[in-house]
C-alpha cells in the first residue's frame, strides 16, 4: 500500500517531470529519470508497503519483508526528523489519503493472521511520529514479526528494501522543503541531485545481489548503445496523423551490435539483443513479449531508474494499481491484453478488502497522467509498460527477476557470515585436508564396475519392469484417475483378486515379495507348512523393532534377543554363531543396545531365506496355483474401459 | 590471500593426485557408454502424461509436494502459509493445515499417511499428525524441531517414528520423532543441502547439495559413503533409481544426469532440447526408462534415460515449476508452481 509519502512523492515527480520536459523536449532515453508515475509509489510506498505485504496471502516476496518494517522504519523516522507534518502541508488532498491509508492499513491488518499487527505499528508510526514512540513501535514490530531465530540473517538482506526508502523519504523532504505549490524549477534539479546520490546509495547496498554483475556488465553496454554520437541512433517516427517518439528500430540495434562487437554472425547478435531486452533494458513499443527482432520493429530504451539493477521487488498492490490505471486511460494502446485483464481479475479478488483504495490510487495517478506532455506520455507509458513486463511477465516468457527464496536466504545470510557460505572454513585447514584425503583414499578402494556392466544393470531392470511402468504399458487394473473406478485402490486391501502383474512380480525377488502385503502373507503360509515361520517372524520382528521409539526399543531387543537367539529361545533360528556372537555383543554394549544391533543376524537369515525358502516357494505348487488362479480371473474381467494389455 | 605452508601445500597436491587417479580410474571403468549398450533396445514414445486435474487452492507459489504411500493423497506446501493434504482422485481437498510460519520450503508425507511434516524459512521442522485434530479441528502439531541455523529444503519420513532431515545451513539431522530428539546431526556438504532421496529399501539416501556434489549415504552412519561430482551449479534435486543402484539428479546447470553407485560415476546426461532452462525437481519412473524433470521455465522435460533422448515435454504452468513428485505406483505425476497452480499429470 502507498501512503501518503509516495502521494507528495508524485505530485512532486510529476511537477519535476514538467519542468524537464518543458526545458528539453528530448525524453526518457537519456534524460536522468523524470521519475514515473507508479514506480516511485513502489519504492517510496515506505514503510506501510513493507509491513502490508508481510500479510502472506498478499504477496509474492522474498522472505526478507517481515523483518524489514523495522530497520526500515527506523532508518526513515530518524533521518527524516518530521516528514509526515511537511507532507501535510503539501495540501488537504495528502491529508486525505493519510487518512484513508491508516484506515486501509489497520483493517487489512485485523483480517490477516500474521505480520497484520506489525502493519497497523508501523503504518501509524509512519504517519504519526512522535518520537519517543518509535522506537518501542520498532522493536513491537520486531518481535511481532520475528520468525523464530531467523531474523538476524534475514534483516540483511533488507538492505535493500530500506534503502529504497531512505531515498524517497530525502526525496520527499527536498521536495517538501521546497515548498510544495510552486517552483517547478527549482524541485527539478534537486531530484535529480538525490536521486543519483541515491543511485549510488542504492548501488552500494545491492552490491550482492545475485545478478548485479550481470546488469552491470549490460548497463555498460546499454550506455554505449545510447551514446550520442556514437549509439544507436534514436529518433521521432512521424507516422500517419501521429508522431512515434524516441525509437529504434531492430535492424538498427543488431546493426549496431554486429558493428561495435566482437559477435559472429546476425544469430548471434540477436540473442545478444534478445538478452538485453528480457531483462528489460530495450523494449518492443507494442508488444509485451521482450524480444527483439532483426527488423523495422520499433524498440525504446529503458529509463535507468526502471533498470533491474535498482533491485525493484514490486509487490502485487502496485501491479494492481497499474492495471486498474490502464483501464481508466482510454486509448486503445493502453488496452489491457487477455493475460492482463485475467490478472487484474485475480488481484480484485484478493485484494477484495482494499479494492477501493487502489482504485482512488489508479485514478489519481491517471489523473496526473493526463496533464502530462503527449509524446512524453507515450513514452512512460510505454516505459511502464515494459517495466511490468519485465516483473510480471506474458505467460509464456521467462521471468529474469524473480528470485529464487532460496538464493536470496542465502545471499542474505553470506553478508553475515552464517548459513553456507561462511562457515567452516575458518577451521583448520591442515585438518580438514587430510580428512578429504582419508575419505579419497577409500574411494580409491571401493572396487567398481565398468559402465557396461551398470549399463547391462539398468537394462535388465527395464526389462523386467517395463510391465509395471505405466509410463510404458497400460495398467491391468483401470486407471482411477481417468476412468473413476476406485478398482485398483480396493483391490490393494483384499486378497481375493489379485491382478496377475502383481503375482508375477513377486518372482523377481524376495524384497518385492515381501513388499507385498498379500505376497508376504502368502510367503508366511508358505513357510509355516514347511515348518520355517520363525525366520520370517525374527526379520520381521527385527524390521519392527527398528521403526520403534527410541524408548521401547531396549525392551523389544530383550524380547527379540529371548525369543529368538538367546541359547534357550523358544523359536531359534538359523543363524552362525559369528552373527549371534556380535548380536550378543551389541545387545549388551555399555552404551545400551542399538536399534541396528540384529542387523548382521536379520540380514544372513534374510539370505537364508532368500536362497532356500523363497526359490523353493516359487517352484512350489502354491505359488503356481495362485498365479494360476489370478490369470484365470485377469481373463474373466471384461476389457470395460479400451485399456490395451 | 595468506600464504599456503607447505605442508597444506602438499596435502593439497596429494588430493590432486588422488582425483587425477579417480578421473582416470573412472575413465579405466568407462569401457563403453550407456547409449551404446543400449542401442538395440526399442525406443520409447514421446511421454503420453497430460494435465488432467489442476488441484486449485493456494493463493501463493507453491513450494512443494510429496505423495503419500498409498498413491492417492498428497501433500503441498505454499507461501500462502498453507499445507493441503489433497486427494489426487477427487481432487478435493482432505485438510488444510494453517501453519505458524508461511516460508514453508519442503514437505514430505510419512509412507504409512498418518504424519506430514514440513518446514522452511522458519528454521524448523513440523510434523503433524493427519488423524488427529485439535481443539480447532486442525490437523495436530506433533513435533517441533528446531536447532537448524538455516532454511530446512529437504526432510523424508523413513517411517512414522523416523525423519531426515537436510537444511541450508549443510545440515543432515536424524531425529527420533517419538521423543523429539535428534539421534544424528552432522556436515552434510559444502553448501546448502537442497534435496534428499531415500533408496527404495531405506536403508540408504542420496543428497544434492548446492555445492555441485550428490553424495550417498547410510542410515546409520554420519560419514557420507560416496560422492558425486559433474554438474556444474547448484544440484537441487535428486531422485533414486528404483533399482536401488543409482540416482539421477537435476541441476540449475540446464542438464540432468544419470548416475550409477557401483560404477561410481555419471553414466547418462540429460539436456533441454533449446538450452532455455535450469531445473529443480526431477523424479524416474517406475521402471527407470524415463526421467522427468521440472524446469524454471514452467515445463515438465522428459527423457528415455537409456537412449538418452528427449521425449518431449509437459506444458501448462505459468511459472517456475518448484517440485514434481511421482505417486509411488508411478501413474500420476504431481507438479507444483510459481503460477499458484498444483497440476497432475497422467
Amino acid at each position: 500500500m502507498v501512503t501518503m509519502n509516495s502521494e507528495a512523492d508524485k505530485t512532486q515527480a510529476t511537477n519535476a517531470t514538467l519542468a524537464m520536459s518543458s526545458a528539453e523536449k528530448q525524453p526518457a532515453a537519456e534524460s536522468t529519470s523524470p521519475l514515473p508515475k507508479s514506480p516511485p509509489a513502489t519504492a517510496a510506498a515506505g514503510v506501510a508497503v513493507t509491513t502490508e505485504c508481510s500479510v502472506p496471502a498478499a504477496a509474492s516476496l522474498p522472505p526478507v519483508p517481515v523483518p524489514a518494517a523495522a530497520p526500515a522504519a527506523a532508518t526513515t523516522q530518524t533521518s527524516v526528523p518530521t516528514p509526515a507534518p511537511e507532507a501535510l502541508a503539501n495540501g488537504n488532498s495528502n491529508a486525505n489519503i493519510e487518512e484513508v491509508v491508516v484506515a486501509v492499513a489497520s483493517t487489512a491488518a485485523g483480517a490477516t493472521v500474521n505480520g497484520g499487527a506489525a502493519g497497523v505499528v508501523t503504518s501509524v508510526a509512519a504517519a504519526t511520529p512522535p518520537p519517543s514512540a518509535k522506537t518501542v513501535n520498532v522493536r513491537d514490530t520486531t518481535t511481532s514479526a520475528g520468525v523464530s531465530g531467523s531474523s538476524a540473517s534475514k534483516s540483511s538482506g533488507l538492505l535493500t528494501v530500506s534503502s529504497n526508502h531512505h531515498h524517497h523519504h530525502h526525496h520527499q523532504q527536498s521536495s517538501s522543503s521546497s515548498s510544495s505549490s510552486q517552483q517547478q524549477q527549482q524541485a527539478a534539479p534537486s531530484t535529480v541531485v538525490v536521486q543519483s546520490s541515491s543511485q549510488h546509495q542504492r548501488s552500494n547496498k545491492n552490491e550482492d545481489a545475485p545478478n548485479i554483475l550481470v546488469y552491470k556488465k549490460m548497463e555498460a553496454i546499454i550506455e554505449k548503445m545510447q551514446a550520442e554520437s556514437t549509439g544507436v541512433a534514436v529518433r521521432t517516427v512521424k507516422a500517419f496523423m501521429s508522431k512515434v517518439p524516441s525509437v529504434f528500430t531492430g535492424a538498427d540495434l543488431v546493426a549496431w551490435i554486429l558493428k561495435n562487437f566482437d559477435v559472429e554472425d546476425v544469430t548471434e547478435a540477436l540473442h545478444f539483443a534478445h538478452l538485453l531486452s528480457s531483462h528489460g533494458y530495450i523494449f518492443p513499443i507494442d508488444d509485451h513479449a521482450l524480444t527483439v527482432k532483426n527488423d523495422g520493429t520499433f524498440y525504446r530504451f529503458q529509463t535507468p531508474y526502471f533498470w533491474p539493477s535498482n533491485c525493484w521487488e514490486p509487490e502485487n498492490t502496485d501491479y494492481a494499481v497499474y492495471l486498474c490505471k490502464r483501464t481508466m486511460q482510454n486509448k486503445t494502446r493502453l488496452e489491457l491484453a487477455d493475460y492482463e485483464a485475467e490478472n487484474l481479475a485475480k488481484l480484485q479478488k484478493m485484494f477484495s478488502r482494499k479494492w477501493e483504495f487502489i482504485f482512488m490510487q489508479a485514478e489519481s495517478q491517471s489523473k496526473v497522467a493526463k496533464k502530462r506532455d503527449k509524446l512524453e506520455r507515450k513514452v512512460l507509458d510505454s516505459q511502464e509498460r515494459a517495466f511490468w513486463d519485465v516483473h510480471r511477465p506474458m505467460p509464456g516468457c521467462v521471468n529474469t527477476t524473480e528470485i529464487d527464496i532460496k538464493k536470496a536466504y542465502r545471499r542474505g545470510g553470506s553478508s553475515h557470515g552464517t548459513g553456507s557460505s561462511g562457515a567452516s572454513v575458518a577451521k583448520n585447514p591442515v585438518e580438514q585436508l587430510s580428512r578429504i584425503i582419508a575419505l579419497r583414499k577409500q574411494k580409491l578402494e571401493r572396487r567398481t564396475i565398468k559402465v557396461s556392466k551398470a549399463a547391462e544393470a539398468l537394462v535388465a531392470y527395464y526389462d523386467q519392469y517395463n510391465e509395471f511402468d505405466y509410463f510404458i504399458t497400460s495398467p491391468e487394473l483401470p486407471n482411477p484417475w481417468q476412468t473413476d473406478s476406485t478398482e485398483m485402490w480396493d483391490t490393494e486391501k483384499n486378497s481375493k483378486e489379485v491382478p496377475v502383474r502383481r503375482v508375477k512380480r513377486w518372482a523377481f525377488s524376495l524384497r518385492e515379495l515381501l513388499n507385498d502385503a498379500i505376497g508376504r502373507d502368502q510367503f508366511t503360509k508358505f513357510l509355516e507348512k514347511e515348518y520355517s515361520g520363525e525366520n520370517l517372524k525374527f526379520w520381521e520382528s527385527v524390521q519392527e523393532m527398528k521403526a520403534l521409539p527410541q524408548s521401547e526399543i531396549k525392551e523389544a531387543i530383550h524380547k527379540i534377543w529371548q525369543e529368538f537367539l538367546a541359547p534357550d529361545a523358544p523359536c531359534p533360528v538359523n543363524v552362525d554363531s559369528k552373527s549371534v556372537e556380535l548380536a550378543r555383543e551389541a545387545v549388551n554394549s555399555p552404551n545400551g543396545p542399538n536399534r541396528w544391533c540384529f542387523d548382521v543376524a536379520a540380514s544372513h537369515v534374510y539370505h537364508l531365506m532368500k536362497s532356500d525358502s523363497y526359490s523353493r516357494y516359487l517352484r512350489s505348487d502354491m505359488y503356481k496355483d495362485y498365479l494360476n488362479c489370478s490369470r484365470k480371473k485377469i481373463k474373466s474381467i471384461p476389457n470395460l474401459f479400451g485399456v490395451k494389455r | 590471500m595468506p600464504k599456503i605452508d607447505p605442508e597444506t601445500q602438499a596435502l593439497y597436491d596429494e588430493i590432486n593426485g588422488m582425483i587425477q587417479k579417480f578421473k582416470d580410474d573412472q575413465k579405466a571403468k568407462a569401457d563403453c557408454t550407456l547409449a551404446d549398450k543400449c542401442g538395440d533396445m526399442s525406443d520409447v514414445t514421446k511421454i503420453r502424461f497430460n494435465s488432467k486435474k489442476i488441484l486449485k487452492g493456494h493463493i501463493n507459489k507453491v513450494n512443494s509436494v510429496h505423495f503419500a504411500g498409498d498413491s492417492r493423497h498428497c501433500v503441498t506446501g505454499s507461501l500462502d502459509g498453507k499445507l493441503i493434504i489433497w486427494d489426487t482422485w477427487t481432487a478435493n481437498k482432505v485438510q488444510i493445515i494453517p501453519l505458524r510460519s508461511a516460508w514453508v520450503m519442503t514437505v514430505a508425507f510419512s509412507p504409512s499417511g498418518n504424519f506430514v511434516a514440513c518446514g522452511g524459512m522458519d528454521n524448523a521442522c513440523t510434523v503433524y499428525d493427519v488423524n488427529n485434530r485439535d481443539a480447532s479441528g486442525v490437523a495436530k502439531m506433533v513435533r517441533e524441531l528446531v536447532g537448524y541455523e538455516g532454511f530446512l529444503s529437504s526432510c523424508r519420513f523413513l517411517d512414522d517414528g523416523h525423519l531426515i532431515t537436510g537444511s541450508g545451513d549443510m545440515k543432515i539431522c536424524h531425529w527420533d520423532l517419538e521423543k523429539g530428539v535428534k539421534t544424528m546431526d552432522f556436515n552434510g556438504h559444502a553448501g546448502d543441502i537442497a534435496g534428499l532421496s531415500l533408496s527404495p529399501d531405506m536403508q540408504t539416501y542420496i543428497t544434492g547439495s548446492v555445492d555441485k556434489t550428490a553424495k550417498l549415504w547410510d542410515v546409520r552412519e554420519e560419514g557420507h559413503k560416496q560422492m558425486f561430482f559433474g554438474h556444474e551449479m547448484d544440484v537441487s534435486s535428486v531422485c533414486y533409481h528404483p533399482n536401488g543402484m543409482g540416482f539421477a539428479s537435476c541441476s540449475e546447470d540446464q542438464t540432468a544426469r544419470l548416475y550409477d553407485l557401483r560404477s561410481d560415476q555419471q553414466i547418462g546426461q540429460y539436456e533441454p532440447p533449446q538450452k532455455n532452462t535450469g531445473f529443480t525437481s526431477c523424479a524416474l519412473s517406475t521402471s527407470g526408462r524415463y526421467l522427468m524433470c521440472g524446469g524454471i521455465e514452467g515445463m515438465v522435460h522428459s527423457w528415455d534415460t537409456m537412449k538418452q533422448r528427449h521425449t518431449g515435454t509437459l506444458s501448462g504452468h505459468e511459472n517456475r515449476i518448484t517440485c514434481i513428485s511421482l505417486c509411488p505406483n508411478g501413474m500420476c505425476l504431481a507438479s507444483t508452481s510459481w503460477d499458484q497452480q498444483v497440476r497432475l499429470w497422467l
